[in-house]
C-alpha cells in the first residue's frame, strides 16, 4: 500500500461526501428543511452541464450553466413550495420527496433515458508505480474551497450574519429589520447553487441518468446529520471522519465492508454523539 | 359494552360515539362480503394492500403519539420477511410449523428492535439522529444482504439468495384431519381482515392508555414529562418496539402472501413510503388506516394506466394534499366528518426544538 | 346464431328431422369455433419503463411490439390475432408482483413475459407457476436455470463466456474481475475462475462491488497494482458505468472482456471516446452485428422508433422471445400451456432473427444461440473479431437438465 495513494483515495472519498453534503448542510442545517429533492439539484446541475457542452459551449462555461440550471430550479421550488414548509420538517419531508419524484421523471420524459456523457478533462498522471485522473485533484480542491467559501460568506459577510441571525431567532432578527423571506429564499438559492456545483463538477466522471442523484442523497445526508448544524465544526470533521473509515475498510477489506463501515460509522455516531460532532467540536457554540 | 368502547375511545384517536362505531360495523361487513363475493383477482389485489397497513399503523403509533420518525419500518419488515422464509423454508409446511415460523419472526424482530431501540434512546439520541440512524440500519441491510448470493450463504436448508432473495416457501399451513389446509386466496384474505381488525382495536386501547398519555407527554416535552417522573427513555423504547414489530407483521404477511422476499423491500424509495403514507393520510391511527390503502391503490392504479407520467401524477398529488391539508388528507376528511374537536393528535412541533424532535 | 338456425332450418325444412338436428348443431360448433377463432392469443409484458432501470427496459417493450406487430401482419398465429397486453413494472419488484397477478386473473394473458433483473424472474416465477401460466424470461442472465414452467430467450454463461477462454488465448493470461456484488456479477465471477483454470490463464485479482457505489478509485488502484493482462468486468446499473470513464481518466489502458458492458445500457454510445476502447464483448446480438438479416432488421426497428438511442441486446431477446412462442404456438396447435410446453421438448421450433436461424434447445427450455466475439475500437465503432457459432447450453446438459424427461424447477450454479 503506497500512501500516497491511499491519501488520494482519502481525498478523493472524503471530497465526494463533503460535495454531497454542502448545498444539505445549508438547507437542512441551516432552515430545517429536510430536502429530499436534493439528489435532483445535484442532477439538474449534471445535466445543465451536459447539455451546454453537447451545443458545444466549453466545460467551464457549461458547469457554470449547470450551476445556473440548479439555482433557478431551486429558486422556484422555495418560491412556489418550499416557503410554506418551514418549520414544518415531516411535510417538507413528504413535499420535497414528491418533488425529486417529479423532477426525475420528467426528466426522463422530456430528455430519454440518458444523455452522452462529458469526457474527464486534464488527463492523468503518474505517482510512482500509479497513475491517477488529475481531474481527482481538481475534486478535492473544489471541495475545501467551496466550503472555505460558503463558510467565508456566512461568517464574514453582512448576508451571512443577516443569515445567522434570523435562523436562530427569527422573530428577533425581523424585529431588528431583518427580512426574514428574503433571507429564506437567497439561502435556499445559495444551497440550491452549491447542489449544482456538485453536479457540475462531478458530471464529467459518471454516467448521465436522471436517476443520478440517488448515487448522492445517501450521502448528503448521512455526513450533514452526523456532522451537525456547523458547516467547519460538523460537515467538514463529518465527510473527513467517515470518508476515513470508508477509505480504510475499502483499502483494506474491499468495497462491501467500505460501504458497511460507512454506515455502521453512521450509527455509531450518532447514537454516540448525538447532537452531531459540531455540538462537541465547537465548544457548545451552534452557527 | 360501554366499557370496551371507554377504553378504545380518546383523546389520542379519531372516532368516538355509536355513529363512528356503527359506520366501522358496516365497512368491516363490507370486507366480509367483498371477500366472499368479489372476483378472486379482487380479493387477492386487496389483501396486498391491507399487508402494508401494519406497517402504517406501527409508524403511526411510533410517530404520532411518541414523536419518533424511524426510517427502518422497511428494515424491520424486511427481517420479519427473511426469518419467515428462512425458518418456513427448513420446518416446512407440516405439523403447522408455519405458524410457528410466524410468530418466531415476529418475536425475532421485536426482539432485535429492543436492542436498536436500547441503544438508541438510551444513548440520547432524538429526533433526527434516530431518523438517520434507522435508515442507515435499513441500507446496511439492504447491501450485506443483495451479496449473499453463493451457495455459501444458507441457514439450514434455506439459501438467502442474495439480490434475488428467497422464493417458493410455504405459505401459512394449518394442520387439519386429513390434509393441510393452505392459508391462500381468499382465506388468505379473512386472516389478515381478522388480524388487522384486532390490531387495530389493539392499538386504539393503547394509544387511549395511561402508556398512550405517557407517549404523548413525552412527544409533547419530555423534558417537563421527566420531571413529572415518566421515564422517557423506557416510553420511547416501548413505542419502538411496538411499532417496528408491527413492521415485522407486515413483512411476514408480505411474504406468505407473493411467496418472495428480497433486499429491495429494504431501499431508500421503500424506507420512504411508510413516512409517505403517514404523513399523508394523517398521523392518527384511523386516517392512517384508509389513507395507506388509498394511496396504494392510487399508485396502483397510475402504473396501469399512467405509463410514463405514473410517478408524475403521484408526485402531484402528494404534494397537493400535504399542502391543503398539513394534518392529513384523510383525518382532516374525518375531522370534519365526524365534527370532533379537541386535542387530538397535536402534529405541530415548536420550530426551535428542530434538533431534537422530527 | 339464432337467425342463422332459423336461415338452415328453413332450408333443410324438406329434410328428415335427425339430419336437421345434426346440421344446426354442426352450424352452431361452426360459429363457435369462428368466434373462437376470432379471438386474440393474449401476451402479457412486464418490462421496466420507468425507475432505474428504464434505460434497458424500454428498448424491450419495443421489440415485443414489433414482433407482435409483423407476426399480426403475417396473418397472425393459427388464423388467431397476437394482443400484447404491456405494464410499466416501474423497476420495483412489488409492481411486478402485483401486475403479474393482474395480467393473469383479470386480462387472462396466455402466456407471462418479462423482467430484466434475475429478481424480478425470480418473483414472477411462482406466481406464474401456482398459475398455470407459462413464463418467458428474455433477458441474459447468470445461467442455470432449468425450470418446466419457464422458457428463457436470453444467453447464459455457458455461451457468452466464451469470450473468456478467447481472451485469455488472444489477449494475455492474467484477469483481473471487477463485478457486481450480487448474484449475477458473482455467478459471472466464478465462470470466469471456472474458466480461466480451464484454459490455463490466472486470476491476479477479483473485486465484488456493491450497486450503490459510484466512485471507482481505489478499485483502479488495485487494478494497477495486480498488472493484468486484461480485465473482466460486469459492472451493472448506471452507478457502476461510471467506472470506465474513471479507469479511462486515471490513464488505465488495458484491454477489458465483459458480456454486458456494451449490450445492456450501450456504453459505448452513451460514453465519450476513446473510454470503452479496446471492450471485447461475448454476445448473441449487438446493434453492430454484421448479418443480413440483421441490416435489414436495423432500419425496420428505427423506422418505427426513430427515437431510440440503441437497440440492445435485451431487446432482441424480447422480439425473438414472442416470434418463439408465436412458433411454438402453431406447432402445438393451440396455446394450452401444456401442449406449447410440450411442442418446445419435442418438436423443432426455429425462426428467423437478426442473430440468424434460432432454434429452441429442447431439453432444457432455452435458445441455441450464435455467439460473436465483438470489439469495440477507439472512435466507439463496432468490429466482429470472431464468430463462434451456434452454441447450446452445453452445461446445462451436463448438469441433467432433462425437462422433457425429468421436470424439474432449479436454478444451478458453478462450484
Amino acid at each position: 500500500m503506497d500512501i500516497a495513494s491511499l491519501v488520494l483515495q482519502f481525498g478523493s472519498t472524503a471530497a465526494f461526501l463533503l460535495l454531497s453534503a454542502v448545498g444539505l448542510a445549508v438547507i437542512f442545517g441551516m432552515m430545517g428543511v429536510v430536502n429530499l429533492a436534493h439528489g435532483e439539484l445535484i442532477m439538474l446541475g449534471a445535466y445543465g452541464t451536459c447539455l451546454s457542452y453537447s451545443h458545444g459551449l466549453p466545460l467551464a462555461a457549461a458547469m457554470i450553466c449547470g450551476v445556473g440550471l440548479a439555482t433557478l430550479a431551486g429558486m422556484i421550488l422555495e418560491a412556489t413550495i418550499i416557503r410554506r414548509l418551514y418549520g414544518r420538517p415531516a411535510e417538507s419531508l413528504v413535499v420535497t420527496w414528491a418533488v425529486g419524484l417529479i423532477v426525475s421523471q420528467g426528466t426522463l420524459i422530456i430528455l430519454g433515458p440518458s444523455l452522452p456523457s462529458i469526457p474527464t478533462p486534464f488527463g492523468s498522471f503518474v505517482l510512482g508505480t500509479k497513475s491517477f485522473s488529475a481531474y481527482r485533484i481538481v475534486l478535492i480542491a473544489a471541495s475545501v474551497l467551496s466550503l472555505l467559501a460558503v463558510h467565508f460568506l456566512l461568517k464574514r459577510t453582512r448576508f451571512g450574519l443577516h443569515a445567522r441571525a434570523t435562523m436562530q431567532n427569527p422573530e428577533i432578527a425581523r424585529a431588528i429589520g431583518i427580512d426574514n423571506a428574503k433571507i429564506y429564499r437567497w439561502t435556499f438559492a445559495l444551497g440550491s447553487a452549491l447542489a449544482g456545483v456538485t453536479g457540475a463538477l462531478y458530471a464529467p466522471t459518471m454516467s448521465i441518468v436522471p436517476t443520478m442523484g440517488g448515487s448522492f442523497i445517501v450521502q448528503a445526508f448521512v455526513t450533514v446529520v452526523t456532522g451537525g448544524g456547523n458547516l467547519l465544526y460538523g460537515t467538514l470533521p463529518a465527510a473527513s471522519g467517515l470518508g476515513f473509515i470508508q477509505t480504510a475498510l475499502t483499502a483494506a477489506f474491499g468495497n462491501l465492508l467500505g460501504v458497511l463501515g460507512l454506515l455502521a460509522a453512521v450509527i455509531v455516531s450518532a447514537g454516540v454523539l448525538p447532537n452531531g460532532l459540531a455540538y462537541y467540536l465547537s465548544g457548545k457554540r451552534v452557527s | 359494552m360501554k366499557s370496551i368502547l371507554h377504553l378504545l375511545e380518546g383523546d389520542q384517536t379519531l372516532g368516538r360515539g355509536p355513529r363512528f362505531w356503527c359506520t366501522a360495523l358496516v365497512v368491516l361487513v363490507g370486507a366480509l362480503v367483498f371477500g366472499g363475493l368479489a372476483s378472486s383477482f379482487a380479493v387477492d389485489t386487496a389483501s396486498y394492500f391491507l399487508v402494508w397497513v401494519f406497517m402504517a399503523l406501527g409508524l403511526a403509533l411510533m410517530w404520532g403519539l411518541s414523536g419518533t420518525l424511524s426510517f427502518g419500518q422497511t428494515a424491520f419488515f424486511g427481517l420479519g420477511g427473511y426469518c419467515y422464509a428462512i425458518v418456513a423454508t427448513n420446518f416446512g409446511p407440516d405439523n403447522g410449523l408455519t405458524l410457528v415460523a410466524l410468530l418466531l419472526s415476529v418475536f425475532l424482530v421485536a426482539v432485535i428492535a429492543a436492542i436498536v431501540g436500547l441503544f438508541m434512546f438510551f444513548g440520547g439520541a432524538r429526533g433526527v439522529f434516530v431518523s438517520i440512524i434507522t435508515l442507515a440500519i435499513s441500507l446496511s441491510l439492504e447491501t450485506f444482504l443483495s451479496q449473499t448470493a453463493g451457495p455459501q450463504w444458507k441457514l439450514g436448508s434455506a439459501l438467502i439468495g442474495g439480490f434475488n432473495g428467497i422464493t417458493s416457501m410455504p405459505p401459512i399451513t394449518i394442520p387439519w384431519f386429513g390434509s393441510d389446509y393452505e392459508v391462500t386466496g381468499r382465506a388468505f384474505y379473512y386472516a389478515i381482515v381478522a388480524v388487522l381488525v384486532l390490531t387495530y382495536l389493539a392499538l386504539r386501547i393503547v394509544g387511549n392508555s395511561r402508556f398512550g398519555d405517557a407517549m404523548v407527554a413525552v412527544r409533547e416535552n419530555p423534558r417537563r414529562a421527566e420531571a413529572l417522573g415518566y421515564n422517557v427513555k423506557a416510553v420511547l423504547l416501548a413505542a419502538f418496539v411496538l411499532g417496528s414489530s408491527l413492521a415485522g407483521v407486515s413483512g411476514v404477511a408480505f411474504t406468505t402472501w407473493g411467496l418472495y422476499v428480497s433486499p429491495d423491500t429494504m431501499g431508500l424509495a421503500a424506507a420512504a413510503m411508510p413516512i409517505v403514507w403517514t404523513a399523508v393520510s394523517g398521523k392518527d391511527l384511523t386516517a392512517t388506516f384508509i389513507g395507506t390503502i388509498l394511496l396504494l391503490a392510487l399508485s396502483q392504479t397510475l402504473a396501469i394506466y399512467g405509463s410514463q407520467y405514473a410517478y408524475v401524477a403521484l408526485g402531484v398529488v402528494l404534494i397537493a394534499s400535504v399542502l391543503t391539508c398539513p394534518e392529513g388528507i384523510v383525518e382532516k376528511a374525518m375531522r370534519l366528518s365526524l365534527s370532533q374537536s379537541g386535542p387530538g393528535n397535536k402534529v405541530r412541533t415548536t420550530s426551535r426544538a428542530r434538533w431534537r424532535n422530527a | 346464431m339464432k337467425r342463422k338456425a332459423g336461415m338452415l332450418a328453413d332450408h333443410c325444412s324438406g329434410l328428415p328431422r335427425w339430419i336437421q338436428r345434426v346440421a344446426i348443431s354442426v352450424a352452431f360448433i361452426g360459429n363457435v369455433a369462428v368466434a373462437h377463432a376470432a379471438e386474440p392469443i393474449k401476451i402479457g409484458l412486464l418490462e421496466d419503463e420507468t425507475g432505474i432501470l428504464a434505460q434497458g427496459g424500454t428498448p424491450k417493450i419495443h421489440g415485443a411490439r414489433l414482433a407482435v406487430e409483423e407476426i399480426n401482419a403475417a396473418g397472425g398465429v393459427l388464423g388467431r390475432k397476437l394482443d400484447l397486453i404491456v405494464y410499466d413494472a416501474q423497476s420495483d419488484n412489488r409492481r411486478y408482483q402485483e401486475l403479474a397477478r393482474r395480467l393473469i386473473s383479470n386480462d387472462k394473458v396466455d402466456v407471462l413475459m418479462g423482467g430484466l433483473t434475475s429478481a424480478s424472474r425470480v418473483a414472477l416465477q411462482p406466481i406464474a407457476e401456482r398459475a398455470k401460466v407459462l413464463y418467458f424470461y428474455n433477458n441474459e442472465y447468470e445461467g442455470g436455470v432449468c425450470d418446466k414452467n419457464v422458457v428463457i430467450t436470453g444467453s447464459s454463461p455457458d455461451q457468452y463466456q466464451a469470450v473468456v477462454p478467447w481472451m485469455i488465448k488472444n489477449v494475455g493470461k492474467k484477469v483481473y474481475t471487477i463485478a457486481a456484488d450480487y448474484n449475477f456479477g458473482q455467478t459471472l465471477g466464478l465462470w470466469v475462475k471456472k474458466l480461466v483454470k480451464e484454459s490455463g490463464g490466472t486470476l491476479v485479482g477479483e473485486e465484488y462491488i456493491p450497486l450503490s457505489v459510484s466512485q471507482f478509485s481505489q478499485t483502479i488502484s488495485n487494478i494497477e497494482a495486480a498488472k493484468p493482462d486484461w480485465v473482466f468486468t460486469a459492472m451493472v446499473g448506471s452507478n457502476q458505468v461510471s467506472y470506465f470513464q474513471q479507469a479511462s481518466a486515471a490513464g488505465l489502458n488495458l484491454p477489458m472482456a465483459s458480456p454486458i458492458n456494451g449490450t445492456l445500457l450501450y456504453e459505448h454510445k452513451q460514453l465519450p471516446p476513446p473510454v470503452m476502447a479496446n471492450m471485447y464483448l461475448g454476445v448473441n446480438y449487438m446493434e453492430e452485428l454484421k448479418t443480413p438479416e440483421n441490416a435489414e432488421f436495423v432500419k425496420r426497428w428505427h423506422a418505427k422508433f426513430p427515437k431510440e438511442p440503441y437497440i440492445n441486446q435485451p431487446a432482441v431477446d424480447s422480439y425473438i422471445g414472442v416470434k418463439l412462442y408465436a412458433k411454438a404456438v402453431e406447432a402445438a396447435g393451440t396455446p394450452e400451456r401444456e401442449a406449447v410446453i410440450n411442442a418446445i421438448e419435442t418438436k423443432d421450433i426455429c425462426v428467423d432473427s437478426p442473430e440468424g436461424k434460432l432454434c429452441f434447445d429442447k431439453p432444457t427450455h432455452h435458445v441455441s444461440h450464435p455467439i460473436h466475439i465483438m470489439k469495440v475500437e477507439k472512435d466507439h465503432s463496432v468490429t466482429t473479431v470472431a464468430d463462434l457459432g451456434v452454441m447450446p447450453p452445453v452445461w446445462l446438459h451436463e448438469k441433467g437438465c432433462d425437462l422433457a424427461k425429468n421436470p424439474q424447477s432449479t436454478q444451478f450454479t458453478p462450484n
